[in-house]
């Protein structure tokens, strides 16, 4: 399978700030892929090298196979970018700087074609195209840019937290719109915080922190990774039998409830167990990326991480 | 504390260097005018041909005031209160509309009118901010005009004059703060009306009719519309007439009163006229890199070619009241001949002069077009065009290519309104000869600037805007007056101004042009080959 964006060893420093300590990325043609990471991680910056709108201080990047620096109007022949904060002309309106973005990535030679796709999708994001720039709400800029992306169709779609200002119904959109372009055979890379979005979404992950990968794969083999919870009513005189289980971390009893963590590989040798106990009240809430998430930042939470947004 | 008060230290904390710099700068401009008064104009009988010469040419009433009176102080008034009054109306526009549609466009408004505050308290505060800022004005200038000597009633009714029209200024903007939807609207808007105001006022200075010893003039009809006209009325120093000033007040009460009661009617955050719907779909020019820098520079060209235009029919149409001047006042005609050489005559040296003016004016539109591209690259604007397939340089190129055409309109439109005022004088033919060689000649510094400021944009993107300026100031200020103020010549030779070719006599010497034109082209081409080599700088 063809590989549509890889970066090996990717380093981008702003003086003394490392943005990005050694990133490997890859994206396959045709994947859904998530690029996750909380604020500051390096995905804005590792986008913008992507696009050749900055250049890498070490490693490489590939777009296509070819260097997004040198070769960046090119690629962008085949490229539709969102960006995270989206700023329009102030005195343009929406119809209008949709119409130029397209134009710009010569996405306009069928007529019919482009204004049939642009008219469908400003009722499907429910869009007046005819306000000025400044007079859109950061949601609606937020549509301005997505409609202008998808309007023309693209072999890669860049995506940077794109969903951001979105209401729900919006966000539901948003995916369909996704899901259609990846039906049309469009690889698209996806960077967000918001993981149930990611997990509609994705085909694959990838995790970063700090401009670095922690994680990346399919989601059930990260799934693999994160353990399920589990919890019920507490009864005395469980807790020996409790404490020979296998496989459970993090045992409590609060208010009434036990609740311990399981891997998720293990589950099916607890659930017996738990049955012989006559538990009641039993919840097993599924492994989410949440979780995962949780996991390899939970501890992070407190100090500010070391990267910066760009 | 006091929510007022609160509201009010905030202001004055806001504006503490942008209003000191608007009042010392315009008492400066006060204190340069009477002293040129006394260095230049020192002699009462050289005063009094001035103001006689008037008389030919009303036309330069328009950029001085009503002269009343060849005194001192009265000849201080005319050359400078008219424009003191337009800088104190600019200042009080502005200050009107950043604390009031400034800040709810901003949404900053909100944070306030959500506190007890309320939603008028703001604005309270902000006319308390102005009339303070018009009265520190109006002390500033009346010390200026006092340490110069000059009598100290009249000073003060100067100073009062220039303070009452700032208010009267500050309630337009305050209006038009609740007119428009955006910030840039209500600052057109606001402009407009005192720009207008100041020609309004010298058209009536123009139209006025003369005493009969031709030393002063009652303004005709218009003035009475516009309160630069009202501060003139005045008269400082001679009739010393505090009444007229009762109009700007009154009109500034007026315009508040509605303001207040607009404010407490409306929404937060919603205007007089609604923000208009625009178009669905984009025009044909704009669907390539330089049709976008076209539309974006669109707006400030045409301002440019107007000013141009009207620059061009000044300089040819007052060119024969130089040759009056040249003898009634040898001084003057002596500083002009310096500039165009020392075979020129008198209009041809006043023609040159008024082009080089032109082609400072070309460089700047020049250099507005191109830092236009920086404030793109700074608001992120600039980063869904480059996403797109478009090469940096060829970004740039389009700023560039629109950055030309600006200079070449104002050259251009300069030239033709030259040719139409030339067609008022004794000889249109040679006249229009002369002013287009005038204009052709200042293109390639012009275009100098703009190679100048490119290579700036590349190398040093955060520093453009402040560094392009201070370039052209520079270089405007050693190549036309460094000669006159004596500064070492190579200092002089820096300047592209001093290598214009000066186009008059039989033979033009071109070869300055030439060069000019080669390093323009140099460094263009030098930005071209640096803009391939450097990424995106966003902030700030």
């Amino acid at each position: 399978m063809t590989t549509v964006i890889s970066t090996r060893a990717l380093e981008k420093r702003f003086g003394r700030t490392v943005a990005l300590d050694g990133l490997d990325l890859e994206v396959r043609e045709g994947e859904i892929h998530g690029f996750l990471g909380p604020n500051g991680a390096g995905k804005s910056t590792t986008i913008r090298i992507l696009l050749g709108l900055a250049r890498p201080t070490g490693g490489e990047a590939r777009l296509f196979g070819d260097d997004p620096w040198r070769n960046a109007a090119a690629l962008h022949r085949r490229v539709a970018y969102v960006p995270g904060d989206v700023s329009l002309w102030p005195n343009l309106t929406g119809g209008e700087a949709i119409d130029l973005l397209a134009r710009l990535r010569g996405g306009v030679a069928d007529r019919r074609t482009y204004e049939d796709r642009k008219a469908r999708l400003l009722e499907a994001f429910q869009l007046d195209p005819r306000k000025k720039g400044r007079a859109y709400s950061k949601g609606n800029r937020q549509k301005v840019a997505l409609v202008a992306a998808l309007a023309t169709p693209a072999e890669l779609y860049i995506l940077d937290e794109p969903t951001s200002g979105l209401d729900p119904l919006m966000e539901q959109v948003f995916n369909r719109e996704i899901t259609r372009a990846a039906g049309e055979g469009a690889t698209v890379l996806l960077s967000s915080h918001i993981l149930s979005e990611v997990e509609v979404l994705c085909d694959r992950v990838t995790i970063i922190r700090a401009g670095r990968r922690v994680e990346s794969g399919t989601l059930p083999e990260l799934r693999h990774l994160t353990r399920s919870s589990v919890a019920f009513a507490h009864r005395a005189g469980q807790e020996s039998e409790l404490a020979a289980l296998e496989g459970i971390h993090d045992l409590a009893v609060d208010d009434g409830r036990v609740s311990f963590t399981v891997d998720s590989d293990r589950i099916a040798h607890v659930l017996p167990e738990l049955g012989r106990l006559g538990v009641q009240g039993l919840t097993v809430a599924p492994p989410s990326l949440e979780e995962l998430f949780l996991r390899h930042y939970g501890d992070e939470l407190s100090p500010v991480g070391e990267g910066a947004t760009r | 504390m006091n929510r007022l008060a609160v509201l009010l230290g905030h202001r004055m904390r806001r504006d503490r260097v942008q209003l000191a710099l608007w009042i010392v700068g315009t008492a400066a401009l006060a204190l340069m005018a009477t002293t040129a008064v006394a260095d230049t104009f020192g002699d009462r009988a050289e005063r009094e041909s001035i103001l006689r010469l008037t008389i030919l040419a009303p036309a330069i009433l328009v950029f001085r005031g009503t002269p009343n009176g060849a005194g001192e102080g009265e000849f201080a008034t005319f050359l400078i209160l008219a424009f003191l009054a337009l800088l104190a109306g600019l200042m009080s526009t502005f200050l009107a509309v950043r604390h009031t549609r400034g800040d709810e466009e901003q949404g900053r408004a909100e944070l306030v009118e959500a506190t007890p505050a309320g939603r008028t308290l703001p604005t309270a505060a902000t006319v308390v901010h102005g009339v303070l800022a018009n009265a520190l004005l109006g002390i500033a200038v009346a010390l200026a005009f006092a340490v110069s000597g000059l009598p100290a009633d009249g000073s003060a009714v100067a100073g009062a004059a220039v303070a009452a029209t700032g208010l009267a200024f500050f309630a337009i903007g305050l209006v038009a703060a609740q007119v428009f939807r955006t910030s840039r609207g209500a600052n057109g808007f606001s402009v407009a009306i005192v720009l207008g105001a100041y020609l309004v006022r010298g058209l009536g200075d123009a139209l006025g009719t003369a005493s009969e010893d031709g030393l002063t003039r009652t303004a005709a009809w218009p003035s009475w519309l516009s309160p630069i006209g009202w501060a003139q009325r005045t008269e400082p120093f001679a009739a010393n007439d505090l009444a007229p000033l009762l109009l700007s007040v009154g009109v500034a009460a007026l315009l508040v009163g509605l303001v207040f009661a607009f404010q407490s009617a409306r929404d937060s955050g919603a205007s007089i006229l609604p923000d208009a719907q625009g178009r669905s779909h984009a025009g044909p020019l704009l669907g390539s890199a330089i049709g976008l820098a076209w539309r974006l520079n669109a707006g400030a060209i045409l301002a440019w070619a107007v000013g141009a235009t009207v620059f061009g029919v000044l300089a040819t149409t007052m060119s024969p009241l130089v040759d009056e001047i040249g003898s009634d006042a040898p001084a003057i005609a002596e500083t002009l001949r310096r500039f165009a050489g020392e075979t020129a005559s008198f209009e041809e040296a006043f023609v040159t002069t008024f082009f080089t003016m032109v082609g400072i004016l070309a460089a700047a539109a020049a250099l507005q077009a191109v830092m236009r591209a920086r404030l793109e690259e700074a608001h992120g604007t600039a980063e869904p065009v480059l996403a797109a397939p478009v090469a940096r340089e060829r970004w740039l190129g389009g700023y560039a290519a629109v950055a030309t055409i600006a200079a070449a309109v104002v050259v251009g439109l300069s030239a033709v309104g030259a040719v139409v005022g030339a067609q008022s004088t004794d000889d249109p033919g040679a006249t229009t000869e002369l002013a287009l060689r005038a204009a052709v000649a200042q293109l390639p510094a012009a275009l100098v600037y703009l190679g100048a400021v490119l290579v700036l944009f590349v190398l040093a993107p955060r520093l453009v805007i402040p560094l392009g300026w201070a370039l052209l100031a520079l270089g405007a200020f050693f190549g036309v007056f460094g000669e006159l103020l004596g500064i070492p010549e190579w200092m002089h030779e820096l300047s592209p101004f001093a290598h214009v070719p000066v186009p008059v006599g039989g033979d033009v010497d071109w070869t300055g042009g030439t060069w000019l034109l080669a390093i323009a082209v140099g460094l263009v081409a030098a930005s071209v080959v640096g803009m391939r080599r450097r990424e995106l700088v966003t902030e700030g």
